[in-house]
C-alpha cells in the first residue's frame, strides 16, 4: 500500500518503536546514511543489515524475525511478492523504500503489512484492482447455485438445470476471459524493469517536512541522484528534472547562512551548483587521463584506434593546451589554463561533435583543500563497495563505503574517500582497456535479436568484473563504444548481453543484459523476465539472486544452451 | 591531569541556546534546566548544548566574550603587559575549541576568532615560559602568578614539577654532606 503521509505513517510510527531493523541492499548507500542520520537525531535504536541478494534477505529476515516487528527495506523488495517470499508473521510490518519498478501488485494492494514509501506521481502504471484480483463472492455464488439446483425435485430440476448449466458455462467463459486478460495485463506491467525516483530524494523530503534537513543530508540526496545517473538507471530528462528540485533546496540552504557581515567559517560545507564537464574524476586526476577514460569522450573520439588518438591530440592542440600541462595532475596545472577551462573545452568539443560535454551537477567544498563533485564521490563509493582486494568481506566493504560518504562530517574519513577515488581510477582504466581490446578483437557478436560478448578468463582485471556494478558499467561503455564504431545500422539498435566469469572454482559466470543504447531510450530492461524464461525452458542451473532481475549467475556448462534458448525466445 | 579532563571540567560552563523543541523543566543533580520553548533562549551547560546541537535540536549563541572586537582588545592588552591579564573566560581555550568544532555555523567570523584566540594563547604561554625560566635561573623559593587558566597551568605542570625534582636530586647528590648554600628547598 502506498504511504500518503510519510511523516505520520512512517516516521512517527517508527520512532516510537524500541528497535527497528534496516535491511539494505548495497546499491544506494546514500539512502542508508541519510536514514540513519535522521534516526540518530531522535536517538532511535536501529540495526543495519546489508544484504546482497534475495537469499541473503531471507536469511537476515529469519534471523531477526523473533526480535523485531518493524522492518525497513532499503532499495530492495518492491518488485517481488514479499509476503510469499518471506512468509512473515501477521504482525510484522514492512516499510519499503525502493527504486526498482515495477512494484509487485501484491505489494501495492496489501493494506496491512506492506507500506511503500514511494511517490505516487512517479508514473507507475499500476493496473487497477478489479483487473487483477477477483473477489471470493463470485465463487460462492457458483457453488450455491449448483447445490440449489441439486436439491430441487426432479421435474423442476430439469428446467433449472438448463438455466443453471447455461449460466455456469457463461460464468466459466467470462472467468477464462478475465484470466486471459489478467495474464496479459500482468505481463505488460511486469515485462520491463526500470528505476524510479531516487529513494534518497524521498527520504530527504521526509527530513525536510520534519525540518531536520541540513546540508549533509542534502549532499547525500544529491549523491544518491547522481549515482542513478552515473550508472545509467534513469533517463536524462528525469535527471534534469530532479536536479532542478535539488537546486531549489540548495539555494534555500545557501541563503540561510550567508550574509555579508557574518560570513561562514571556511570549514563549513558549502554545496554549489556547477555546470561542469562530463569528464570523470578530472579534478583528482590529470586532464589527459580523464579524457581517455571517460565514456563520453572516449566513445566520441574512438580512442581505441590510432585515428582516435590523433584526433585527441588535434583536440588538445585546438584548445591550445600544451601536452605537458594536460598530463600533469589537475591541481598542478597553471591557473591561467584552469580559469577558462570549461568554456574552452565546450567550444572545442562542439567542433568535434560532442554537444553535451557539460552536465548540471553539484559540487561540495569544505576547508581549503577539499573540493569534490557529486560524481567523484559516487565513483569512489562504488569502487570501495566492490573492491576485490583479498581478505575483505562484503560487510567490511559496505562499512568502508558508508564511511567514505560521511567524510564531510568526520574529517578522518577523508582518507577513505581518497582511497575510493584511487580505486575508482584503477577501475576506470581497467574498463577502458577491456573495452578497447573487445572492440579491436571483435569480441562482440551479433546473435540476431541481441549482441553478445563473453569475457575470457585470462583477460586482465577480469576479477573486477565479477561484481555486478562494475560489470554494468563495462557493459554500458562497451555498448556505446560498439555503437559508435560499427557501420551496421541494424546493430546499433540491439541490446547487449554480457557474460563474465564469476567464480572459477565453482564454474559460474555472471550474465547481465542491458537495453539498447539510444538518446531517447527510457532505460526499460526486459531481460529480467527473458532470463527467467530461458533458464526455465532449458533447466539450466541458474541463480536469480540479485535485486536487479537482469543480472543472474549461471553454470559455465549451461551457458550455450541458455543462450540458444534466449535467442529463440527473443526472436 | 589530562587535557581531556580539563575539557570535561570546562563543559560545565553555561552557554545560551535557542531550542527548536519544547520540554518542561528538568531536574538534574547539578541543578534545574529549562523549561525549553522553541525560539526562546535558555541557559544550559555546554555539554547539553553540544549534544542538542549534534541532534539538530538547537542553535548555539556565542558567549559574550567570543566577539572579534573584544578579543582584539584582549590580545592587545596581553601583548602590552608583562604580567598576565584576566582571560576572557576561565576556560576560553576549551570553549573555543568545542564551540568552533561543533557549532561553527552559528558563530559569526569563526575563522578570525580562532586566530585571535590562538594569538592570545601563544602570548600567554610565552609569558609562562619566560616566568618559569626566570624562576629557575634566579633560584627563587616561591612565585605567584595571577590570572592563569587551568589549561595553561596544566601544560606546564608535569614538566615543571618533574624537572624541579630532577634538579633537586642532582643538586643534593653533587656533594654529599657539604652545604654550600646551593640547594634551595622546593
Amino acid at each position: 500500500m502506498f504511504v500518503t503521509d510519510i511523516r505520520k505513517e512512517f516516521y512517527d510510527v517508527v520512532i516510537n518503536q524500541v528497535r527497528v531493523v534496516f535491511l539494505s541492499s548495497k546499491d544506494d548507500k546514500c539512502l542508508d546514511v541519510l536514514l540513519t542520520a535522521l534516526f540518530h537525531c531522535d536517538q532511535v535504536q536501529y540495526t543495519l543489515v546489508p544484504v546482497t541478494g534475495w537469499q541473503d534477505l531471507g536469511t537476515a529476515f529469519l534471523e531477526h524475525k523473533e526480535q523485531f516487528r518493524y522492518f525497513v527495506l532499503l532499495n530492495c523488495g518492491a518488485n517481488v511478492d514479499l509476503l510469499e517470499m518471506l512468509q512473515p508473521d501477521d504482525d510484522s510490518i514492512f516499510f519499503i523504500c525502493d527504486t526498482h519498478r515495477p512494484v509487485d501488485v501484491v505489494n501495492v494492494y496489501n493494506d496491512s503489512q506492506i507500506k511503500l514509501l514511494i511517490k505516487q506521481d512517479d508514473d507507475l502504471g499500476v493496473p487497477s484492482y478489479d483487473d487483477i484480483f477477483r473477489d471470493e463472492d463470485e465463487e460462492a455464488d457458483d457453488s450455491g447455485n449448483e447445490s440449489d439446483g441439486g436439491s430441487e425435485p426432479a421435474g423442476k430440476r430439469k428446467r433449472y438445470d438448463e438455466g443453471a448449466v447455461e449460466r455456469r458455462i457463461e460464468r466459466q467463459r467470462a472467468k477464462r476471459e478475465w484470466e486471459a486478460r489478467r495474464r496479459e495485463i500482468l505481463f505488460d506491467y511486469e515485462q520491463y524493469e526500470y528505476h524510479g525516483t531516487s529513494a534518497s530524494l524521498v527520504i530527504f523530503e521526509l527530513a525536510w517536512v520534519l525540518t531536520k534537513d541540513n546540508k549533509d543530508m542534502l549532499w547525500w540526496a544529491v549523491i544518491g541522484l547522481t549515482d542513478q545517473w552515473v550508472h545509467d538507471k534513469i533517463t536524462h530528462m528525469k535527471y534534469v528534472t530532479d536536479i532542478a528540485t535539488m537546486q531549489r533546496h540548495v539555494s534555500r540552504h545557501n541563503h540561510r547562512n550567508e550574509d555579508e557581515d557574518n560570513s561562514l567559517s571556511i570549514d563549513c560545507m558549502r554545496i554549489s551548483f556547477e555546470y561542469d564537464l562530463r569528464l570523470t574524476l578530472y579534478q583528482h586526476w590529470s586532464l589527459f587521463e580523464s579524457i581517455c577514460n571517460s565514456t563520453y569522450t572516449s566513445c566520441n573520439f574512438k580512442l581505441w584506434s590510432l585515428n582516435g588518438q590523433k584526433k585527441l591530440q588535434e583536440f588538445l592542440a585546438d584548445m591550445g593546451l600544451p601536452l605537458k600541462q594536460v598530463r600533469q595532475k589537475f591541481h598542478s596545472m597553471d591557473m591561467v589554463i584552469k580559469e577558462n577551462l570549461r568554456e574552452v573545452i565546450e567550444e572545442s568539443s562542439n567542433k568535434y561533435g560532442m554537444k553535451d560535454i557539460r552536465i548540471q551537477t553539484f559540487g561540495v567544498h569544505f576547508g581549503f583543500k577539499n573540493r569534490f563533485l557529486a560524481s567523484d564521490v559516487v565513483h569512489a563509493a562504488a569502487a570501495l563497495l566492490e573492491s576485490t582486494e583479498k581478505d575483505e568481506s562484503a560487510s567490511d566493504n559496505f562499512i568502508k563505503a558508508l564511511d567514505c560518504l560521511s567524510s564531510n562530517i568526520k574529517k578522518s574519513n577523508l582518507e577513505r574517500l581518497h582511497l575510493g577515488i584511487d580505486l575508482a581510477k584503477k577501475k576506470l582504466i581497467a574498463i577502458q582497456q577491456t573495452v578497447a581490446s573487445c572492440i579491436c578483437t571483435n569480441l562482440i557478436l551479433s546473435q540476431g535479436p541481441f549482441l553478445y560478448c563473453y569475457l575470457m578468463e585470462g583477460t586482465p582485471d577480469v576479477r573486477l568484473f565479477s561484481k555486478p556494478m562494475a560489470l554494468t558499467l563495462l557493459c554500458k561503455y562497451l555498448l556505446k563504444a560498439f555503437v559508435s564504431s560499427t557501420r551496421n545500422k541494424r546493430c546499433k539498435l540491439l541490446p547487449l548481453v554480457m557474460a563474465a566469469p564469476l567464480d572459477v572454482e565453482k564454474g559460474t559466470v555472471i550474465v547481465l543484459g542491458i537495453p539498447p543504447d539510444s538518446d531517447t531510450s527510457d532505460k526499460k530492461n526486459f531481460f529480467g523476465r527473458a532470463f527467467e524464461k530461458a533458464a526455465e525452458s532449458t533447466s539450466s542451473r541458474s541463480l536469480h539472486d540479485h535485486f536487479d532481475t537482469s543480472i543472474i549467475e549461471l553454470k559455465m556448462e549451461d551457458r550455450t544452451k541458455f543462450l540458444d534458448a534466449l535467442i529463440t525466445l527473443l526472436s | 591531569m589530562d587535557p581531556t579532563e580539563v575539557e570535561f571540567l570546562a563543559e560545565k560552563e553555561i552557554v545560551k541556546i535557542i531550542p527548536n523543541f519544547s520540554l518542561d523543566k528538568i531536574y538534574l543533580i547539578g541543578g534545574d534546566l529549562g523549561p525549553f520553548n522553541p525560539g526562546l533562549p535558555v541557559q544550559v551547560p555546554v555539554w547539553l548544548a553540544l549534544n542538542l546541537k549534534q541532534r539538530q535540536k538547537c542553535r548555539i549563541l556565542p558567549p559574550q566574550w567570543m566577539d572579534v572586537d573584544k578579543l582584539e582588545e584582549v590580545r592587545e592588552m596581553e601583548r602590552k603587559e608583562d604580567s598576565f591579564t584576566p582571560p576572557p573566560s576561565p576556560y576560553y581555550m576549551e570553549l573555543t575549541k568545542l564551540l568552533l568544532n561543533h557549532a561553527s555555523d552559528n558563530i559569526p567570523k569563526a575563522d578570525e576568532i580562532r586566530t585571535l584566540v590562538k594569538d592570545i594563547w601563544d602570548t600567554r604561554i610565552a609569558k609562562l615560559r619566560l616566568s618559569a625560566d626566570s624562576f629557575i635561573s634566579q633560584q627563587e623559593a616561591h612565585a605567584k602568578l595571577d590570572n592563569l587558566t587551568l589549561m595553561e597551568i596544566n601544560t606546564t605542570r608535569s614538566f615543571l614539577l618533574g624537572s624541579l625534582n630532577c634538579m633537586f636530586k642532582l643538586r643534593s647528590n653533587m656533594q654529599p654532606g657539604t652545604s654550600t648554600g646551593k640547594g634551595p628547598d622546593y
